[in-house]
């Protein structure tokens, strides 16, 4: 032994957004050390924006250039087109809520000051700011980035801990309700372990039965390692519960309500749509690279699973009266929708270019779509912070008939309804799960859809029909909220009636499939 | 990885070694559960910790086996034991420490050791890996880390700085307005004068103990 | 003849046409995403995107002119809507052209008029942006090749209306009255929505061309179900019987709202609907097709009426567009003998009535808002201009010989009669109604005592709103004549929609001519006793029963609220009912396990985080063992 180690090859042009984003976070550390206080502000507001910008512009000249057919970084992570395609939804997703959260007002004066306290009163009253929240952000995107790519579950483990390490953090930084925003971070953070937990162990076990953690190898090793099913299936299930927490389906879902209504806000819009798409794309890569050879043993739980999700989160939202878990609701339903898109994979190869751009698509419309709703959340404030309650929403349409019709629209297209883009990643969605023979799954969808159109349509009626409380919730609108109802309202409304483009991308992203 | 399986008997002497020191392991963490003094159960803990080193010793990986003893022995443990001191928890006996769920709490133990040693002994009754010497050592699990699993192990640098900085944010008190007071437009600024940094803030933990004091909603809920 | 075939298009302006849509769609959007910085400029912005709309609008019809008539149907292909089912594609034909002049023509002079009109309202700078919405969906419902498309259109001209409508929120009457004009219309709306999904169940597409052009020969029941949906459709944004309710009300939205959307264009998008289908689903004499006629002449019968005992100059005025529209029908469900008739009206109708309802605007702008004719009188020697234009609408209105509304209608008479002489007679008493109502309105208004409130100093309105009425006054002199005469407009469209074998000649002195005639001046005669040589009391007296019907909308409201208010009311109930519970939920904990299923599972989410990991743990087991049974099957 001579003692030197080769050094290891790192394709850094592949992987550039990713260290972009890691890169740009060390910095802010850099600045929270060393700039002056009142600067840092200033200079994270445009350092994390441009950072995300340009994350998104490489990505984009990378899909461009040519989508490699090889893992890089000694087989750690895989550049493919699903994943370019996911990378560049996250980071105009990430782009679109750091605009949130630059506004005011939503992240706590003092996180170490007790609620209530005279300590956080001081704090207030000085203006104090937390400024650590955009390095935190870019770590966790650039954990959100990592988790789709990663090629084995050792790179998948430890991005999905850089995802959520932080955003466990995040969670308990909401400036109002503050001891409801604490809760939901221990409450995430232990249950988040929880789970990391089990994804560790079926990594453990499935390194077990396959001699190696790599996504591919494991595949091949379904075809060639015998006598070992036990390890087998219960390493799957177990990496199954690490992966379905994270996207919150049935039964892993309680964390969902809980977080989402604590969190601040623009925190929440990040989880909903960023760590959303990233957990899918793990999902995908997880179950279609590794599992593929095995979907005869789980397509039949992700069948009950789906369904379990989409009539959960269908039915719990009808009785919630908190916007924000409402919302949440929304989201384990649409979590379901999504696995419908999961369950349509299969052996053939068309048929899974076809429900991987559904999918793709679908992520992309939802995502839009649930920043924009969490946006208006934030506008519509009483003098608490904001008005949570469903019922002070109630004749919002007479007061500020733009924001209510702005909500409708982000309901109609949670609903589905033609014309917005919630239809047509349904419509995807359905059409290849119909293809790939999971009619009745379909059907449950539909009708699940058709429950949850019911809460989605008591609100808007609720808005536009009901007579507005006289000391009723005022409207604020900044300027960075104003930009992603917008993009939101752009987004919702141009995929659904110009849906071609986008879907086109999601097809050819998909069409090269992940590498296997 | 599995070979032609040698006699079981008469067992080696590492093999004397590993079980007696397994049993140590279970031994210690039985107690970690059961003992009623949280000091104790800190203790115990190191015990198990430690036997499970003895345990990566004897099969070869002793550079594993000085993580363990560095990492969890000395820094984990010992935080424990900082935490317990610092957060004003009881000393001594306290019947508080007994869960109302014993019940439940221990099926769902045994429940999940028998599923767990049945898929192990399942998968890996017939498997048999010779040991070799230097198959765990330095050399080899840096070539690792630093070739194959490069990726994750600077991601996992930035976990830690993440966790360093979030550590940071829950627990500092000293923070100062965004704007000083040198900028006019500041609504509160010119009525608070900069502060000098706190020679002795509030202890860090200070919130976390208050917080059980005025029996905030997190621990209301979550501890009882 | 049949219409012609719709050819594929490329190049020239007729290939950018998207931008009629586009620059009133960025308009709005600009406007209302530029928020308060735009105040300054927004109403400047709204007028430049309708005139340059209607810039390129007048090009494509100078293009569309240079082509031989039978190719004139141009399809602009734009791009794939609905991979698979169908392509979204513009079609600009002599049809849909003579709707983008109106829309854009009539469009700019009323976004003209509106800056003088609203100047003095904080949020003019939004009342433009919605007007450019509305103008943008217009005309996508007029230029989209495919149904998908008129119903994106249909859709946006809703919402547009329902802002206008409600644009003072500070009036509850107003808040109201766009909510009411909201529900109606989802009636109708979704009556259109079925024909659509019949359609494409029928014939395996939505556009225009592959509908015609489809090989499909569908069940002549699925046919005339096709188009009674439509045609409730067209009764719903037409404001036809029987869903017209919401037009009086709709008058709640600031007057050029009223010219623009609820007289010259959005109203008769009904008429543009059976019209662009006729040749599919509203065949000569087909169930459809009579259906249209009767509720035309229904309707054009029950607007007269309702115009005669109306004393708010709007709503009187909005039973005349009723009633107009009803003509409209009449003619559309003709067939092809009629559908240049009824566009020809619909274009000086068009034009004569956002002449009138802009006139009236004028006087309530210089009445402080007083919408009470019998608080007018004697005004036309303080407005001159606002006279002398309105004078000219209303004598094209009654068919006042050689002037528009002469040509056209009598036109519609014409060919009613030949279709069945009962509509055509019945036709020509509305017409003596109209003249009837018309001159009480200008009577009341312009002459006689002045019945002013003391506070009232009525003026001539400023150059900007006098400007855009003498221009519609112009058109609804000459256009008419010019349209008619020679058939002239009846040539043209007829590659689109078809024509008869037989082209009509103009006859100036037919009987049922005469006859209207005389009618007119009877009922015009009849109005001057009444209110130009009498008094007209202030408060208006408690009149027969006859009049209260009139008064009361023909208690369309009545039959609207047994048939569709309290059914909804019921719904809503339950729905409160649902609300209460979730709420009382919230707030006791144990009712919420009295609710349903959704209130027992929440029990399960009981905010402890051990009870979460507790329900992780057993899914996790549960899926364990799922993963077992289903692995060793």
């Amino acid at each position: 032994m001579n003692g030197t180690i080769p050094a290891p090859t790192i394709e850094y042009a592949l992987l550039a957004p990713m260290l972009v984003v890691f890169g740009a976070a060390i910095i802010g550390v850099l600045v929270e050390a060393f700039a002056p206080r009142y600067l840092r502000s200033a200079i994270h507001k445009p350092l994390t924006l441009l950072t995300l910008a340009g994350a998104f512009v490489i990505t984009i000249w990378q899909a461009r250039t040519g989508i490699p057919t090889t893992p890089s970084a000694m087989g750690a992570v895989a550049v493919d087109g699903p994943a370019l395609f996911i990378w560049g939804t996250i980071l105009v997703l990430a782009f679109v809520s750091v605009l949130l959260i630059n506004d005011e007002g939503h992240f706590v004066a003092s996180a170490a000051a007790v609620p209530g306290s005279a300590e956080e009163e001081r704090a207030l009253t000085e203006g104090a700011t937390h400024t650590e929240v955009y390095p935190l952000v870019l770590f966790a995107v650039g954990g959100m980035l990592l988790f789709p790519a990663a090629n084995d579950l050792l790179a998948m483990f430890v991005a999905l801990e850089v995802m959520s390490l932080p955003l466990y953090l995040l969670c308990g930084l909401a400036r109002r309700r503050r001891l409801l925003s604490q809760e939901a971070a221990v409450k995430y953070f232990l249950l988040g372990a929880f789970s990391s937990a089990f994804f560790l162990y079926g990594t453990a076990l499935l390194y077990g039965y396959a001699g190696s953690v790599d996504l591919a190898k494991i595949n091949t090793a379904l075809g060639s390692v015998g006598g070992q099913d036990t390890l087998l299936y219960i390493g799957v299930a177990m990496l199954g519960v690490g992966l379905l927490f994270k996207i919150g389906a049935a039964p892993f879902q309680a964390w969902k309500p809980d977080v989402y209504q604590g969190s601040p806000t623009p925190i929440t819009a990040l989880m909903a749509s960023g760590t959303l798409v990233a957990a899918f794309g793990a999902l995908l890569r997880v179950f279609w690279v590794a599992l593929g050879g095995l979907e005869w043993s789980w397509t039949p739980i992700m069948w009950g699973v789906a369904i379990l999700t989409m009539v959960v989160g269908a039915i719990l939202a009808i009785t919630q009266t908190d916007i924000k878990r409402m919302l949440a609701y929304s989201s384990i339903a649409h979590g379901g929708f999504l696995l419908i898109g999961v369950v349509a994979l299969g052996n053939n190869q068309q048929q899974n270019a076809s429900a991987l751009s559904a999918l793709l698509f679908y992520l992309v419309a939802y995502g839009f779509t649930t920043v924009g709703a969490f946006a208006v959340v934030t506008t519509v404030r009483d003098a608490g912070g904001e008005a949570w309650h469903l019922s002070r929403w109630a004749g919002l349409g007479k007061r500020r008939p733009l924001v209510a019709v702005v909500f409708s629209l982000f309901l109609l297209a949670f609903a589905g309804i033609p014309l917005t883009s919630g239809f047509f990643g349904k419509y995807a969605v359905f059409q290849a799960a119909v293809a790939a023979g999971a009619t009745p799954l379909v059907v449950v969808g539909v009708v699940s859809s058709a429950i949850a159109a019911f809460f989605y349509v008591r609100v808007i009626v609720l808005m536009f029909f009901s007579d507005p409380a006289a000391d009723g919730p005022s409207v604020v609108i900044p300027g960075g909220t104003w930009a992603v109802g917008a993009v939101a309202v752009l987004a919702t409304v141009v995929l659904g009636v110009f849906p071609q483009p986008v879907l086109d991308l999601a097809h050819t992203a998909a069409q090269s499939l992940f590498v296997r | 990885m599995t070979s032609q399986v040698p006699d079981l008997w008469p067992p080696s002497a590492q093999e004397v070694v590993f079980l007696l020191l397994g049993v140590v392991a279970l031994g210690s963490a039985l107690l970690v559960v059961t003992t009623r003094q949280l000091v104790h159960a800190a203790l115990w803990l190191v015990v198990c910790f430690g036997a499970l080193a003895g345990g990566y010793l004897v099969l070869t990986a002793e550079f594993v086996a000085w993580v363990q003893v560095l990492i969890y022995v000395g820094a984990i443990v010992v935080l424990l034991l900082f935490g317990i001191m610092l957060t004003r928890a009881p000393i001594g006996r306290s019947a508080g420490l007994d869960s109302g769920n014993r019940v439940t709490a221990a099926t769902v133990a045994v429940g999940t050791a028998a599923v767990l040693v049945t898929v192990v002994v399942q998968g890996f009754a017939t498997a048999y890996t010779p040991l070799e010497p230097g198959g765990g050592a330095a050399a080899t699990l840096g070539a690792s880390i630093f070739r194959s699993w490069v990726l994750p192990f600077e991601a996992l640098s930035v976990l830690l700085l993440a966790a360093l900085i979030g550590a940071i944010v829950l627990s500092r008190t000293d923070i100062r307005p965004a704007n000083p007071a040198a900028d006019a437009g500041g609504p509160a600024a010119p009525t608070t004068p900069p502060h000098p940094p706190d020679p002795a803030p509030p202890p860090a933990d200070g919130s976390g103990a208050t917080a059980g004091e005025t029996g905030s909603g997190r621990v209301s809920r979550d501890g009882g | 003849m049949e219409p012609a075939k719709i050819i594929e298009h490329s190049g020239g302006v007729i290939g950018v046409s998207w931008l009629l849509i586009a620059l009133p769609l960025l308009g709005a959007a600009f406007l209302l995403l530029g928020g308060r910085k735009t105040d300054k400029f927004g109403h400047l912005l709204g007028v430049a995107t309708a005139v340059a709309s209607f810039v390129v609008g007048v090009l494509v019809f100078l293009q569309l002119l240079g082509f031989d008539p039978a190719e004139r149907r141009r399809a602009v292909p734009l791009y794939d809507f609905i991979p698979g089912l169908t392509k979204m594609g513009l079609l600009v034909d002599p049809l849909s052209i003579s709707f983008v002049l109106l829309i854009t023509g009539v469009g700019s002079l009323i976004h003209i008029y509106s800056i003088g009109y609203m100047a003095h309202d904080p949020n003019r700078r939004r009342f433009f942006a919605y007007l450019n919405l509305f103008v943008a969906a217009m005309l996508l419902l007029v230029l989209a090749d495919n149904y998908i498309g008129l119903y994106v259109g249909w859709e946006g001209v809703g919402l547009a209306s329902y802002l206008l409508i409600g644009f003072w929120q500070h009036k509850p009457s107003a808040a109201t009255a766009a909510k009411k004009a909201f529900i109606v219309n989802r009636v109708g709306d979704f009556g259109l929505a079925i024909a659509i999904f019949t359609i494409f169940t029928a014939f395996n597409t939505v556009s225009f061309a592959g509908v015609m052009e489809s090989g499909a020969d569908p069940s002549q029941g699925t046919l005339t179900a096709i188009g009674l949906l439509l045609l409730l459709g067209a009764c719903g944004k037409s404001a036809q019987l029987p869903l017209q309710s919401w037009l009086l009300d709709a008058m709640e939205g600031p007057t050029p709202v009223s010219a623009l959307i609820h007289a010259a264009t959005m109203v008769t998008a009904g008429v543009y609907l059976v019209t662009r289908s006729g040749a599919m689903f509203f065949p000569e004499g087909s169930t459809a097709a009579i259906a249209v006629t009767i509720v035309g002449v229904a309707t054009l019968l029950a607007g007269a009426i309702i115009g005669t005992a109306k004393d708010d100059i709007k709503k009187a005025l909005a039973g005349s567009t009723m009633s107009q529209i009803g003509y409209m029908m009449l003619a559309a469900g003709i067939g092809p003998a009629g559908y240049a008739f009824a566009i020809a009206h619909l274009i000086t109708h068009g034009f004569f009535k956002a002449d009138m309802f802009l006139g009236a605007g004028s006087v309530m702008h210089g009445m402080n808002d007083e919408v009470d004719m019998r608080k007018y009188g004697g005004l036309r020697k303080v407005m001159p201009i606002t006279f002398a234009t309105f004078l000219v609408g209303y004598l094209a209105i009654i068919g006042f010989p050689l002037l528009s509304g002469y040509f056209t209608k009598d036109g519609i008479i014409e060919s009613a009669m030949e279709y069945s002489s009962t509509l055509g007679w019945l036709a020509v008493l509305g017409a003596g109604i109209t003249g009837f109502y018309m001159s009480r309105l200008v009577f009341m208004t312009f002459f006689g005592k002045k019945r002013w409130e003391a506070d009232a100093h009525p003026h001539e309105s400023p150059a900007v709103m006098t400007w855009p009425l003498i221009i519609l006054s112009v058109g609804s002199i000459f256009l008419g004549g010019f349209l008619i005469v020679g058939n002239r407009f009846m040539t043209f469209l007829g590659p689109a929609v078809g024509q008869p074998e037989h082209l009509p000649s103009f006859h100036p002195f037919s009987v049922p001519g005469l006859v209207t005639l005389a009618l007119v001046a009877a009922g015009a005669a009849l109005a001057w006793f009444k209110y130009g040589a009498a008094e007209v009391p202030v408060t208006a007296p408690r009149g027969s029963f006859l009049t209260t019907f009139a008064r009361r909308d023909l208690y369309g409201d009545a039959l609207n609220e047994a048939l569709f208010m309290r059914p909804g009311q019921w719904l809503t109930r339950l729905a409160v009912f649902f609300d209460n519970r979730g709420i009382d939920g919230l707030v006791n904990g144990i009712a919420a396990g009295i609710g349903g299923t959704s209130g027992r599972l929440r029990r399960v989410q009981t905010g402890f985080v051990r009870s979460y990991a507790l329900s992780i743990f057993i899914g996790a087991a549960i899926l364990v063992g799922a993963w077992f049974v289903v692995g060793n099957l």
